[in-house]
């Protein structure tokens, strides 16, 4: 946890994140303006997603299993994002960075209708 | 029905027998299985935890028996000048006594005497085999070390046996619903009555501090697991405790597959992400619930898909693997003896060894074997070494470096503009 926090220290201004129970709570700004607050869980190969459930272009909830939106079960009551392999090497600073990745797509989707698949065909 | 005892063939226990002499018992009753119109029986003084065939009643006497119950077996046994001498008959429904050659099922001793030259028996039977996984790699490791001689096991898993395990397990369609660890157990005795099996039907994810209790009392660690988690948490336990693991798998369609030696001092598994060719792996998928809880499958992939992602090789492309791996553990367990497996220190130096059993997929550029020269081609073994990460987490935490997506951003090619994030207050 230590070299985590050295990582995120190193990264990101403290007002950015905080450690809140078993969670990581880090403020993501996209290229759009828009602030989310990203969740990661501090577990190994941990889930992670936004504290708020996101709503696709349609109106419908982003809260389950969806392969074209990388989107997993609603978890800590906001949407859950699939962001690809864990190793005990990754740090939570990379599953942020794959998250604020996300959040753009997801933006792009509400602009244009393509699903986060077809910007994000693979997420390393 | 009568009983045909022409031919019987008759099977005593050595070991149960010098047990009985040893007592202060004159009689005692044992446990007859007989193999029904095979003319083959079993004689016990202990029931089998797992009994087959139609069962007898047995009586065994020290010196002449005088009981005479029909349709039951007598087993007459006198040591003399230090030398067991047998009698075993069948007594009929007329209550006549039918004598029979008595066969003998080895002492703990003699069992693996065959062995003796080539492997250090005497050592092995003394050594603690920890098998993590028992599917179709574990199981078949775990029989090979009791065949070698191996006298400790402790066994981990908790599945139970299901059909499509079938294939390519040890298990039998009379083992289905069967917990891996009973079935295993059961063939480990079968092959070395003398085994001492310890089973653990739990997932190990979710008792580390029991695994490293255990673990610390092994000699050698067989990782057959199916997943990385469990990986990397009895790599973490290995570089803690200084223990040899030995870690195998295969790839995708058992196209091929590749072994991994964790030693003190060396690579550990964690060491391996950066790797190459273990990198390239795509690890077969043999089962979607599995796979699932593994997260290989992803929660959002549909079961028809999923389904179309199951891709099991043949129980005959994992044998090598499992094989290699039954090797590397025997010649870590005989290390320091001077046994007939010895000059294989010498030969099997490796931290990570690579097979392939078909020219497909990543091995699809290698040479056909008729003329493959230098070149590599199938159905032979590479081995590499693996350099140790300097900034590995699990075998380097005062060095660790961690993965922090440097290039990820380029790689997606896009622009991440908004990164001052001095602003926000988090809420």
């Amino acid at each position: 946890m230590k070299a985590n926090k050295r990582v995120l220290e190193q990264n990101l201004p403290q007002n950015a994140f905080l450690f809140k129970d078993d969670l990581l709570l880090v403020a993501a700004k996209t290229n759009s303006g828009k602030i989310y607050t990203v969740w990661i869980e501090l577990c190994d190969n941990p889930k992670a997603g936004v504290t708020k459930v996101l709503k696709d272009k349609k109106g419908k909830n982003l809260d389950c299993c969806s392969g074209a939106m990388h989107t997993l079960s609603s978890r800590h009551g906001g949407t859950t994002i699939c962001y690809g392999e864990w190793s005990p090497m990754t740090s939570l600073y990379k599953i942020y960075i794959k998250c604020r990745l996300w959040l753009e797509m997801y933006e792009l989707h509400l602009e244009t209708g393509y699903f986060i698949d077809h910007y994000l065909k693979h997420v390393g | 029905m009568k009983q045909n005892t022409e031919n019987m063939i008759v099977y005593v226990d050595s070991e149960q027998l010098n047990e009985f002499l040893d007592s202060p018992k004159p009689l005692m009753r044992g446990y007859g299985y007989e193999w029904e119109g095979e003319n083959v029986i079993h004689l016990y003084t202990k029931p089998l935890t797992h009994a087959y065939g139609k069962e007898y009643d047995v009586y065994f006497s020290k010196g002449k028996c005088t009981l005479c119950h029909p349709d039951t077996y007598v087993v007459d046994v006198a040591r003399m000048y230090g030398e067991m001498k047998v009698e075993v008959y069948y007594i009929n429904v007329e209550g006549d006594k039918i004598p029979l050659d008595a066969n003998f099922i080895p002492s703990k001793d003699d069992l693996y005497s065959r062995s003796k030259g080539l492997l250090e028996t005497n050592v092995l039977k003394t050594k603690r085999a920890m098998i993590i996984g028992l599917g179709s790699f574990g199981s078949q490791i775990a029989i090979e070390l009791a065949k070698a001689g191996v006298g400790y096991f402790k066994l981990f898993d908790y599945d139970r046996v299901e059909l499509h395990n079938l294939a390519r397990h040890t298990a039998t369609v009379k083992d289905l619903g069967r917990l891996k660890t009973d079935v295993i157990e059961d063939a480990i005795k079968g092959k070395n009555p003398y085994a001492v099996v310890e089973k653990f039907p739990i997932d190990i994810n979710n008792h580390l501090g029991l695994l490293e209790a255990e673990m610390a009392k092994a000699d050698i660690v067989i990782c057959a697991t199916d997943n990385n988690k469990s990986r990397f948490n009895i790599s973490n336990i290995l570089v803690k405790l200084q223990k040899i693991g030995i870690f195998g798998r295969a790839v995708t369609r058992a196209e091929g597959g590749d072994v991994f030696v964790q030693r003190p001092g060396g690579p550990c598994y964690c060491c391996l992400i950066g790797n190459q060719w273990f990198a390239q792996a795509r690890e077969e998928i043999t089962n979607v619930a599995s796979a699932r809880r593994n997260g290989q499958i992803a929660a959002y992939v549909s079961e028809e898909d999923a389904e179309a992602v199951v891709q099991v090789g043949l129980s005959a492309d994992i044998e090598p693997i499992c094989n290699m791996m039954v090797k590397l553990a025997l010649v870590e367990l005989s290390r320091g003896t001077q046994s007939g497996i010895s000059c294989l220190e010498d030969e099997l130096v490796w931290d990570y060894y690579m097979w392939a059993n078909r020219r497909e997929r990543r091995h699809k550029n290698w040479a056909s074997m008729p003329g493959a020269g230098n070149k590599p081609t199938i159905m032979r073994w590479y081995g590499a070494r693996v350099s140790r990460n300097e900034n590995c987490c699990l075998c380097a935490p005062q060095n660790m470096k961690l993965d922090e997506g440097e290039g990820l951003l380029d790689d997606f090619g896009i622009e991440i503009k908004n990164t001052d994030l001095s602003d926000v207050t988090l809420k």
